[in-house]
């Protein structure tokens, strides 16, 4: 089973062993034995039912289970146990008198000492239901003592409900308070001595004093690469956030990051391709005629396309007219220096009403890549500041149709390019057809591509090798990731679908527009063929057939392996471990349902720290219930495994990896590219509520204080 | 201290109708996605256990019937089957995390149960105002609301 079936599983028969328990007790309250003794039955069985679901999980990794193993799990079974032994011997004396109702009966099950241990099991099952809904991985000295001193506190008010007179209820009463309030204090005063340790953080991170802090595990910054499993620091050991910060280095030269910028000449060969964007609010009009309120580069959505060739130097000056909370470029996928990342408050000042940006850049990587915002980039970005970055390879004669294809949602509908109705092209039989997919919402698509055999040739701009012919599969696409099909075109239509509902693009055999098939590239703004032209449906069926039952393509079996320059058994520099969840955190130092790295939000959670040059693994695990596409700005990461398994297909370099429920990724990098950097789950929501973190080289510093990091 | 209990069950049901106003502005937020409901989530998953959970311990201290005090962390337990039926309703998500209708059949008793918690919490405060106050006073707003009360 799944490791994300196992979840549920184990979520199912935790929510029935609550509810049995609590049951039982109110049926026993209610004085009916016979309702008593089976559900105290049926609690028993689940109570058991619990360890082995626990126990399965745990054959996933440690993180699924770290908490249902130190808390959940002792704490029901000293209840279930107490239970048993006070309740158990009664609810039978009970069950097995014959005659009368029980209800007759004097005492039967009505007695406090039946009610009371049964609804108590209750309560400690359901605290380790709480427990994993709020608080989260990793579970803490603090947060446990708090959880018991809440089901102590309710034992001790049922039992003084049941009218009965409770022995010692004064001192238990006070030893409750005492666990709540040292409780309290565990879980919350870490988070001051965490921001109390931010300046000196910087010194320790920089001297890869990683361990010094005391934190029980070795420690984030991973200085014992044999630690993969555990290298979790404590809360907040050397907790400090980049912002205002920085990474200072023993003996090292210290840059700050506005000095990592771009050349102001193109490498020999190369031409300087200038644009310049206008951040404004407007109105747009799809393609349908719908007019929607945006926000902008230049009064388009998407944004103007940006292309070159490979070897080019890209200069890009961005002005921001009245985007009121300010305006940045960011270059998804693309390794720039780090000043020209686009981060505010860490590589640069978000851009002001009226201000400007220039961003320099060698166009060094050729694919598919796009720009966007990264100032209150979840509303900027689906407000529309956001276009498409193409690199062509030198001297590779542009040949064929090559359609860009943000994919967005937009006002509520799904737009390809600026089209909310299915863009028409027509295309000469024979032509070759490359389309460049791009999602740039928060969460993944799934596309399929009917009425020819293609290939996937490019992931995240990189050309995977040996991609074979694709036919009826389903092609699911991380947000913020790209997929570049390649094919020739049929005799007959071929038809792109989004999410097995809606037609993206339709093409149709014919004579192409003028000049179709000469130019390089184009966004899907197609200003000929919309609709009109051709539609000439011969061999619909095969184009209009649903696609819900294609089998999801799995990008780790596909293609053919090739040599990596490092791998699983590679001795790595450094170890991060990054545990994702849900649980109530400080994001953004307001108290909220966070989305967590390791039981914190951003600013909180510790910056991971590298030196150049260092062969830095990521391992990403999933327990949460939400899929976290995984971008780690400014490298590429090679895929080591997902879920234990190595790919047997293509070695994939990816920017975006999605991370599913119940998933473990592994991925490496080389860290070749100083400075600081955003490592963060793209659906941008998630990073608002604080799933985001900084990567650090030691000796790069900022100048910036932002609070904000996307 | 019954009066102290009335009071926290009175903020308890301010809380709970609050929770239904700020699940209409999640609604209403546009675009919309799970930061639309970071109040709501808050709400409910802190305010209304926390509340639910220090008007019980009130309705204990206050020596109120075992009934009442049950009835009063009943809110906290519909909350917890709020969060389940998100849980689970998530889990018949198609691959791409969309809603499909399974999953949304069972999403929609998110607002059924919403409504048991708002009527759990009225008649948690309704009895706490009759414990405190046992023989409404003439006050115009006991008056008004005093017809409502039925005897059950
Ligand atoms: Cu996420």
């Amino acid at each position: 089973m799944t490791t994300d079936r196992l979840m549920a599983l184990d979520l199912l028969v935790s929510v029935l062993t609550a509810a049995a328990w609590v049951s039982a007790g109110v049926a026993a309250a209610a004085r009916r034995t016979r309702t008593t003794a089976a559900l105290f039955a049926v609690a028993l069985v689940a109570s058991l039912a619990r360890v082995w679901s626990v126990l399965a999980l745990a054959g996933s990794g440690w993180w699924f289970v770290q908490e249902k193993v130190t808390v959940a799990l002792p704490l029901l079974f000293a209840a279930a146990a107490v239970a048993t032994a006070l309740a158990g011997p009664r609810v039978l004396r009970a069950a097995r008198r014959p005659g009368p109702p029980s209800g007759a009966v004097p005492h039967g099950v009505r007695t406090p000492a039946v009610v009371v241990p049964l609804l108590g099991a209750g309560y400690a099952a359901a605290a380790g239901l709480v427990q994993t809904f709020l608080v989260g991985y990793p579970a803490d000295p603090g947060t446990a003592l708090l959880l018991l001193a809440v089901v102590a506190g309710a034992v001790l008010v049922t039992w003084r409900a049941s009218g009965a007179s409770v022995p010692g209820l004064r001192t238990a009463t006070a030893a409750t308070a005492v666990a709540a309030v040292l409780g309290v204090t565990l879980t919350f005063v870490p988070a001051t001595e965490g921001t109390a340790a931010a300046a000196e953080g910087a010194a320790s991170a920089g001297a890869g004093a990683a361990g010094a802090a005391g934190s029980e595990t070795p420690s984030a910054h991973g200085d014992h690469p044999a630690s993969a499993d555990h290298s979790v620091s404590g809360p907040s050991s050397e907790g400090h956030s980049v912002s205002g910060a920085s990474a200072s280095v023993a003996g090292g030269p210290v840059r700050p990051v506005t000095a990592l910028r771009g050349p102001a000449v193109p490498p020999p060969g190369g031409a300087v391709r200038r644009f310049t964007l206008t951040a404004r609010t407007a109105t747009v009009t799809l393609s349908s005629g719908r007019k929607v309120a945006a926000w902008t580069f230049d009064g388009r959505v998407p944004g103007p396309p940006i292309t070159a060739v490979q070897g080019d130097l890209v200069e890009v000056r961005l002005r921001n007219a009245d985007i009121a909370s300010g305006v940045t470029l960011h270059w998804h996928g693309y390794d720039v220096p780090s000043g020209e990342d686009g981060v505010p408050g860490l590589t640069q000042e978000a851009v002001p009403p009226g201000g400007e940006f220039v961003y320099r850049f060698v166009a060094a990587q050729a694919g598919t890549y796009w720009y966007h915002t990264h100032e209150v980039s979840d509303l900027g970005v689906r407000m529309g500041l956001y276009g498409t970055l193409v690199v062509t390879p030198e001297g590779a004669a542009a040949t064929g149709v090559d359609l860009t294809l943000p994919v967005h949602t937009f006002a509520g509908t799904t737009v390809t390019g600026d089209h909310d109705q299915p863009l028409v092209r027509q295309v000469a039989p024979g032509t070759p057809v490359r389309l460049r997919l791009i999602n740039t919402d928060n969460t993944p698509h799934r596309f399929t591509l009917a009425g020819t055999p293609y290939r996937l040739v490019a992931v995240d701009g990189t050309d995977l090798t040996g991609p074979g012919t694709l036919g009826r599969a389903g092609l699911r696409l991380a947000a913020g990731g790209r997929y570049d099909l390649a094919f020739t075109m049929p005799a007959g239509p071929v038809v792109l679908r989004t999410d097995d509902r809606s037609d993206a693009v339709r093409l149709t055999p014919g004579p192409s527009g003028t000049g179709e098939g000469a130019a390089g590239t184009r966004t899907g703004d197609g200003g000929t063929g919309d609709g009109g032209t051709g539609d000439g449906t011969g061999g619909g069926s095969t184009t209009t057939a649903p696609t819900g039952d294609w089998p999801e393509l799995d990008l780790t079996r596909y293609g053919t392996p090739a040599p990596t320059p490092y791998t699983l058994r590679s001795r790595f520099d450094r170890d991060f471990t990054l545990v994702l969840d849900r649980g109530f955190a400080l994001a953004g130092g307001k108290p909220a349902y966070a989305h967590t790295v390791n039981g914190l939000a951003f600013p909180d959670i510790p910056t991971e720290v590298v030196r150049e040059g260092d062969l830095v693994r990521l391992t990403v695990v999933n327990r949460g219930r939400d899929t976290h596409p995984w971008h780690l700005h400014g490298h590429r990461v090679l895929v080591l495994s997902r879920d234990g398994r190595s790919p047997t297909g293509s070695p994939l370099w990816l920017d975006t990896f999605d991370v599913r429920p119940g998933e473990v990724w592994e991925v490496a990098f080389r860290a070749t590219n100083p400075g600081l950097w955003m490592n963060h789950c793209h659906n941008l929501s998630h990073a608002d509520l604080g799933m985001m973190l900084h990567l650090a080289y030691e000796g790069v510093t900022t100048p910036f204080h932002g609070a904000h990091g996307g | 201290m019954r009066k102290v209990y009335a009071a926290l069950a009175g903020l308890l049901l301010a809380a709970a109708v609050v929770q239904m106003y700020l699940a209409a502005v999640g609604a209403f937020d546009k675009p919309q996605d799970d930061s639309s409901f970071a109040l709501h989530t808050m709400n409910g998953m802190m305010v209304i256990p926390v509340l639910s959970l220090v008007a019980t311990a009130a309705a204990a201290a206050a020596r109120a019937p075992g009934r009442q005090i049950g009835l009063t962390v009943l809110p906290l337990g519909l909350v917890i089957v709020q969060s389940l039926i998100v849980a689970i309703g998530g889990l018949f998500d198609d691959s791409t995390g969309n809603t499909t209708p399974l999953s949304l059949a069972i999403l929609g008793l998110h607002a059924v149960n919403g409504m048991a918690v708002i009527g759990a919490c009225e008649l948690v405060f309704r009895r706490a105002r009759r414990l405190a106050w046992p023989k409404p006073e003439p006050r115009s707003q006991d008056a008004a609301e005093g017809s409502a009360v039925p005897a059950s």
